[in-house]
C-alpha cells in the first residue's frame, strides 16, 4: 500500500517535471531546473559511494570531467547525444576501474587522500593537453534548444534516483551499509568488502560521468579544464551533506537548498558566497552530521518514511 | 659535459625544492602522526601566512626577520581553529578521524581561499628583498642565497622539534598520546592540551614555508597545489613518521627535478602525484613506513 502511494507519488512529480517546460517558458527557470537535475545526479551518486559505502570520495570531479570531456567528444562528432552520454558514463568508470580501484586497495582511511590526488592529477594533465576552450559548431548553435536539454538531464536524474534508490534496496545495499557501519565486522560475516566497495565506487562513477555529460550538452563554450575543476568534487559532498549523508532524499533536498541559496546570494554577495557555503560545510559536517534529513526525523515529518530514508 | 653540469644544475635546485617541501610537510606530519587528523587547509594557511609577510614586507621588514611574528600569530590561529573545529573530532575511531578532519580541512580551504581571493585579489604576488637574485658558485653549480638559507633554517628546525619531542615533558606526553590517547590520558597526560599545542604547533610551522614560498611566487589560490607536495612527502615518509619527512622531501625535489629535466616542466606538479599514486598502490604503508600494523 505504502509502495502504491509512493509510486504514485513519483509518477505525478516526474509527469508534473515532463510538462514544465511547455507551461514555463522562462529560460531562467529552464536553465535553474536543468543545473538542479545536474546537481542532484552527481549528488546521488557521490552518495552512493560516501553515503552509503562510506568511502568518502574526493575525486568525483576526474569522473565528472571524464565522462564531459568523452560526451562532448562524440557527439561533436556526430554521434546521438543519448549514446555519446551513455559513453561518457562508461568511460568514466573505466577511469575508475584503472586508477580508482587502486585507491581502495589503500589502508583504511587513505581513499580520500588517493582519490584527490587523482582529481588533481587529472585536472593538471587536461589543462595542460587540451588548453583551448570548446565551442558548439554552427549548425550544433542553430538546433540548440533548451527543452532538448531539460530532457536529457531530467531523465538522467531520474536514471540515476533509480539506479540509486534500486541498488540500495537490493541485497548489494545491505553489503554496503554493512561495510560502511563496520569494514571488519563485514568482513567476519563473509562479505567481500573489496569487491562490494569496487562495485559501488563503478556505479557512482558511471552515474557521475552521466551528470558531466548534462554539462556537455548544456554548456555552449567552456574551457575543457572547467570539467575537472575540483569543485566539482566539492560540490556533491556539500550538496549531500546539507541534505543528509546515506539518505534517498538527501541529495535531492541538498540540491535545492544549495542552488536557492547559490541564486540568493551569488549575485548579491559576490565571491563571499563561497566563504558561506564552505563554513556552513564545515558546521554541517560538525554539528549536523545527518543533515536536513536528520532535522526531519526530529521533527517527524512524513519525508522521513522508512524506505525513503534508506537504513 | 656541459649536459652533465646541467644535470647538476637541476639536481641544486631539486634538492633546494625538496627542503621547502620537507617543511610544508613536517606541519602536516606531525599533526597526522600525534592525533590523525588531516589537515587539508594547510596550504591555504601557509599562503595566508605568505601574504602576511608580504604585508610585514612592504612595511620594510625583511622576510626571513618577519618568520617570528607570522609563526606566533599562525600558533594562535592554530590554537583557535583546533578549539572551535579540530577539537570535536578526538573521540572518533582513526578511520573517521582522517574522513571527517580531511571534510573539515576541504571546508575550511574553501573559505581561507576565497578570503584570500576576496582581499588580496587572485594575482601572483611574490616577496622582492634586495638579495632575491644573489646566487654563489661552488664546483661550477650555482647556489640561490635563498635556498641556502632555506635549508639550514630547515636543517635547525628538524633539530629543534626534535629536541622539543626527544628531550622536554611535552615530547614525552606527545608520543604517549600518538601512541594511545586514553591510556595516556589515564596514566595523567592532559591529552586535550597536547593535542591543542600540537596542533599549534604545526599550523605555527607553516609560517616557515610561507615566507620561502613568498620568495618565489604565490596567489590566493595556490594553497591545494602546496598541500599536495606536502601530503605526498607525508605519504613517502610513511604517514606520520616525524623523522623520515626530510629525506622523502629530497627525494621529491629530486624525482621532480629529473622530471622537469626529461619531461619539461608543464608536468611538474603532476609527478609527485603520480609517484605517491604508485607508490601507495605498490607499498599501502609509505616507503619509510613502520611495519608494524596498529
Amino acid at each position: 500500500m505504502k509502495d502504491l502511494r509512493q509510486l504514485s507519488i513519483a509518477v505525478c512529480v516526474i509527469g508534473l517535471l515532463v510538462f514544465i517546460p511547455f507551461v514555463i517558458r522562462s529560460e531562467y527557470l529552464i536553465n535553474l531546473l536543468i543545473m538542479f537535475f545536474l546537481y542532484s545526479t552527481i549528488a546521488q551518486s557521490w552518495n552512493l559511494l560516501g553515503g552509503f559505502t562510506g568511502q568518502v570520495s574526493l575525486g568525483h570531479s576526474a569522473f565528472f570531467g571524464m565522462g564531459d570531456l568523452m560526451t562532448r567528444l562524440l557527439w561533436t562528432w556526430k554521434l546521438p547525444i543519448l549514446l555519446a552520454s551513455f559513453a561518457g558514463g562508461v568511460s568514466s568508470m573505466l577511469l575508475a576501474a584503472i586508477v580508482g580501484m587502486p585507491c581502495l586497495r589503500m589502508k583504511r582511511g587513505y581513499f580520500p587522500i588517493g582519490t584527490l590526488a587523482l582529481a588533481v592529477i587529472a585536472q593538471i594533465t587536461i589543462g595542460n593537453i587540451l588548453p583551448l576552450p570548446t565551442y558548439l559548431p554552427r549548425e550544433y548553435m542553430e538546433g540548440y534548444t533548451h527543452s532538448s536539454r531539460y530532457y536529457l538531464a531530467l531523465s538522467i536524474a531520474i536514471v540515476t534516483l533509480w539506479v540509486v534508490w534500486r541498488t540500495v534496496n537490493s541485497r548489494t545495499g545491505l553489503a554496503f551499509l554493512a561495510i560502511r557501519n563496520d569494514e571488519a565486522a563485514a568482513e567476519a560475516m563473509g562479505i567481500k568488502t573489496f569487491k562490494f566497495k569496487v562495485k559501488a565506487l563503478l556505479i557512482s562513477a558511471f552515474l557521475t560521468g552521466l551528470g558531466g555529460s548534462i554539462f556537455a550538452y548544456h554548456q555552449v563554450s567552456y574551457y575543457h579544464e572547467a570539467s575537472f575543476n575540483l569543485s566539482w568534487s566539492f560540490l556533491p559532498t556539500l550538496a549531500t551533506f546539507i541534505g543528509g549523508l546515506g539518505t534517498i532524499i538527501g541529495p535531492i533536498l541538498g540540491s535545492v537548498c544549495f542552488l536557492t541559496l547559490n541564486e540568493l546570494f551569488a549575485i548579491t554577495l559576490g565571491q563571499i558566497h563561497l566563504v558561506i557555503f564552505g563554513f556552513s560545510f564545515v558546521l554541517i559536517v560538525l554539528f549536523l552530521p545527518g543533515g536536513l534529513m536528520s532535522l526531519f526525523k526530529q521533527i517527524k515529518l512524513p519525508l522521513s518514511t522508512r524506505s525513503l530514508r534508506g537504513p | 659535459m656541459r649536459k652533465v653540469g646541467f644535470m647538476g644544475q637541476t639536481l641544486v635546485y631539486g634538492i633546494l625544492n625538496g627542503t621547502v617541501y620537507a617543511m610544508i610537510a613536517l606541519g602536516i606530519a606531525l599533526v597526522f602522526g600525534i592525533m590523525k587528523y588531516l589537515n587539508l587547509a594547510y596550504g591555504s594557511l601557509i599562503i595566508i601566512g605568505a601574504y602576511g609577510s608580504l604585508f610585514l614586507f612592504r612595511m620594510g621588514v625583511d622576510p626571513f626577520a618577519s618568520i617570528p611574528v607570522i609563526l606566533v600569530t599562525l600558533f594562535l590561529g592554530g590554537a583557535i581553529l583546533y578549539k572551535l573545529f579540530f577539537s570535536r573530532l578526538i573521540e572518533l575511531p582513526e578511520g573517521e578521524k582522517i574522513k571527517n578532519s580531511l571534510l573539515i580541512g576541504f571546508g575550511l580551504m574553501n573559505v581561507f581561499d576565497n578570503l584570500a581571493f576576496i582581499i588580496w585579489t587572485g594575482n601572483e604576488r611574490s616577496l622582492t628583498p634586495t638579495y632575491s637574485g644573489v646566487t654563489f658558485e661552488i664546483l661550477d653549480l650555482r647556489i640561490p642565497l635563498i635556498g641556502l638559507i632555506g635549508g639550514l633554517i630547515a636543517f635547525f628546525l628538524i633539530t629543534i622539534l626534535h629536541l622539543l619531542l626527544s628531550k622536554t615533558y611535552f615530547g614525552t606526553s606527545v608520543m604517549a598520546v600518538s601512541q594511545d590517547h586514553e591510556a595516556a590520558g589515564l596514566m595523567g597526560v592532559n591529552v586535550n592540551r597536547t593535542y591543542l599545542i600540537s596542533f599549534a604547533i604545526s599550523v605555527g610551522l607553516a609560517s616557515i614555508p610561507s615566507v620561502l614560498i613568498g620568495l618565489q611566487s604565490f596567489s590566493a589560490t595556490s594553497g591545494m597545489q602546496w598541500f599536495n607536495k606536502g601530503i605526498v612527502v607525508v605519504m613517502l615518509s610513511g604517514m606520520g613518521n616525524i623523522y623520515a619527512v626530510f629525506p622523502a622531501g629530497l627525494f621529491l625535489g629530486i624525482i621532480e627535478a629529473l622530471s622537469v629535466f626529461f619531461f619539461g616542466a608543464t608536468y611538474r606538479e603532476v609527478t609527485g602525484l603520480v609517484v605517491i599514486m604508485l607508490v601507495l598502490i605498490l607499498f599501502p604503508r609509505g616507503l619509510m613506513g613502520k611495519r608494524i600494523e596498529s
